[in-house]
């Protein structure tokens, strides 16, 4: 994250946090090839820290995760001033209608099943936050 | 010593004497009546124990009214019958209609021998009387158990014929179906079962009935007091109980929960390489990715069958029911089925008349029980033909039957009564089956029976299979019954 170049700077800010680690790198590494600027957590406590710390663009959070699921991350979010406006996506292994509608009510702007179609997560990214620069 | 009291029922005065004459000095009792109804009665009170019945009460062309006589209150004594000498087509025909023997009149000889025997045969036919009323008794004695059993038990004829139903039976059933044949009531079948049919002696099957449990039927001949063989068959629930089945559900929850974290990983990486995030790839490279990523499309397919299969077995799928033509619905999957079958040079017929009432379901789900019987047939068939069709039965308020049928393996008869059980598969040396999960079926009978219907199978080794459902036809009073275009499934 240091040696972020100016122009890196300008492209839409997103926080990847799962704590599947070989899917925050993969999806890290497919984001920054795309000209987004990532930052990375693997946990729920880590998660809502660094969201405050960094106040991305987005926010992408896995359901379940230690210290704190995606849930209580966004909960936490919605109760700071500084964090209650940046959007979240949800992504989960869960399959349950009722946690998808408990989420669209509690403000999250998209919920993704993993394993998730491609095209269709990085279209609902780009709409969240824009183009990369 | 017992005596024994013998009556003359008739007009012949010689007659009379004769009989005194012959039965004076032995230990029987003797009396003589006019055949009406106070000679009758005063035989009844006198206790009879053999009647000889003069041929003369009865008008000339008349047979010895034997039946009439037994109701007059002489149920089991014997009857003998007095005929005048030589009329021996009298005699015949009254011995043809249940007399027990018959004396000619005037009476010359000793008729003390024939009286005798005739007694002896009272004798017999009481015990033949004891033996059918204790039958009968031990009869209703097995009703009587029968009727107190919790689960469904039913008598049939060797004509299939329901004879008798026990309360559980009837309350899953209905009441009023004795009479009606027992494989379309019960099994919603057109033909008799397999079971029955190819059977003999005492046989066992599973299946779903009418309520949604799971049954485990023992079936055994026995004899009615009359020696007449019928069917007797006792059903035990076996459905799963709701503790085992949440136990399922968590399962099936859980695996599918940690099989597709691991595949979203395998998915990004996939992409990472075919995109040249890691490098330049050769053209064999990513083949091989390709390779990767269509099975990694197969295991997600699976896993969103799991899921499938998981909701709809604790209930939690929901349907959105519309009034549709089937038809309509065969058009949805018919073009990728016809694809499937065209790939492996099988012939594929869709047979769906266009008048066919309409039914009240949810296509999409309808339309996944028409692929998946139908993509399964096309699966287990070489060469040949696979084809849809569909028909109207008037029975129970009108039923579509929609059937697949196939010329394919068919199902060994050992598996038949398993393959609707959730990740069952058929074993067989014959084929290899490098897809499927056993879920299909399971899935597709809770989506049949969550509309109201039935689903079954019938299938022959070697010749091929015929996977049938019935679903019955729209009725306006459906809609108003449900919340408007929505409907839980009911699950298992």
């Amino acid at each position: 994250m240091n040696s972020e170049t100016e122009s890196e700077k300008k492209s839409p800010l997103i926080l990847v946090a799962d704590d599947d680690r070989d899917l925050v790198f993969a999806l890290s590494l497919r984001l920054r090839s795309m000209g987004y600027r990532v930052i990375e957590a693997t946990d729920g406590e880590d998660a809502f820290q660094k969201t405050k710390e960094y106040k991305p663009d987005l926010v992408i959070l896995d359901v379940r995760m230690p210290s704190g699921g995606g849930f209580s991350s966004l909960e936490r979010m919605k109760h700071s001033l500084y964090t209650r406006t940046i959007p979240v996506i949800f992504l989960t292994a869960f399959e349950d209608e009722e946690m998808r509608e408990e989420a669209r009510l509690m403000g999250a702007k998209g919920f993704f099943r993993k394993p998730f179609d491609d095209e269709e997560f990085m279209s609902a990214i780009e709409n969240l936050v824009g183009s990369p620069r | 010593m017992r005596s024994y009291k013998v009556c003359y029922l008739g007009h012949d005065r010689e007659v009379v004497l004769a009989l005194e004459r012959a039965l004076s000095g032995t230990n029987m009792k003797f009396m003589s009546a006019f055949p009406d109804g106070e000679g009758v009665n005063q035989a009844l009170e006198f206790g009879v124990d053999i009647i000889l019945w003069d041929k003369d009460n009865t008008p000339l062309d008349e047979p010895v009214p034997i039946e009439r006589i037994r109701k007059m209150g002489f149920a089991s004594q014997p009857i003998m019958v007095v005929v005048s000498e030589g009329d021996s087509e009298s005699a015949i025909k009254s011995l043809a209609a249940g007399a027990s023997d018959f004396i000619y009149k005037p009476i010359k000889a000793n008729p003390l021998p024939r009286i005798i025997a005739g007694l002896n045969v009272g004798q017999h036919q009481k015990r033949v009387g004891y033996y059918v009323r204790m039958l009968e008794e031990a009869n209703e004695g097995i009703k009587t158990i029968l009727a107190s059993l919790k689960d469904p038990a039913y008598i049939v004829s060797p004509e299939y014929q329901i004879l008798y139903m026990n309360p559980a039976a009837e309350e899953i059933f209905g009441e009023g179906l004795r009479g009606g044949a027992c494989y379309q009531v019960f099994y919603d079948r057109i033909e008799p079962c397999d079971v029955c049919r190819k059977g003999s002696g005492s046989a066992r099957w599973r299946s779903v009935l009418k309520n949604g449990k799971t049954y485990r039927f023992i079936s055994v001949m026995v004899k009615n007091p009359r020696g007449e063989i019928q069917k007797l068959a006792v059903g035990v629930d076996v459905t799963p109980g709701e503790e085992v089945k949440k136990i399922h559900q968590t399962f099936i929850s859980n695996v599918s929960h940690d099989l597709r974290t691991p595949l979203a990983a395998i998915d990004q990486y996939v992409s990472i390489l075919r995109d040249g995030l890691g490098g330049e790839l050769s053209e064999e490279q990513v083949k091989y990715l390709d390779i990767i990523r269509k099975n990694s499309f197969r295991l997600r397919n699976l896993i969103e069958n799991l899921i499938d299969a998981n909701n709809i077995l604790s209930g939690k799928f929901k349907m959105k029911m519309e009034v549709m033509n089937l038809k309509d619905i065969v058009k949805i999957v018919e073009s990728q089925l016809e694809e499937q079958a065209r790939g492996k040079g099988i012939t594929f017929g869709v047979q769906v008349p266009d008048d066919l009432p309409p039914i009240y379901a949810d296509a999409s789900r309808i339309a996944q029980v028409i692929a998946n019987l139908a993509g399964n047939s096309i699966k287990f068939t070489e060469q040949g033909v696979v084809q849809i069709r569909a028909g109207f039965m008037p029975r129970d308020e009108g039923r579509i039957i929609v059937s697949v049928e196939d010329s394919g393996i068919g199902i060994p008869r050992e598996d038949l009564g398993k393959i609707f059980d959730l990740f069952y598969r058929v074993e067989s040396d014959k084929v290899y089956v490098e897809e499927g999960a056993g879920l299909g079926l399971s899935i597709s009978r809770e989506i049949v029976r969550a509309h109201g219907g039935t689903l079954w199978v019938e299938s022959m080794e070697g010749m091929g299979s015929a996977f049938h459902f019935a679903l019955p036809v729209y009725k306006s009073k459906q809609v108003a019954s449900q919340t408007p275009g929505e409907r839980q499934g009911t699950g298992g």
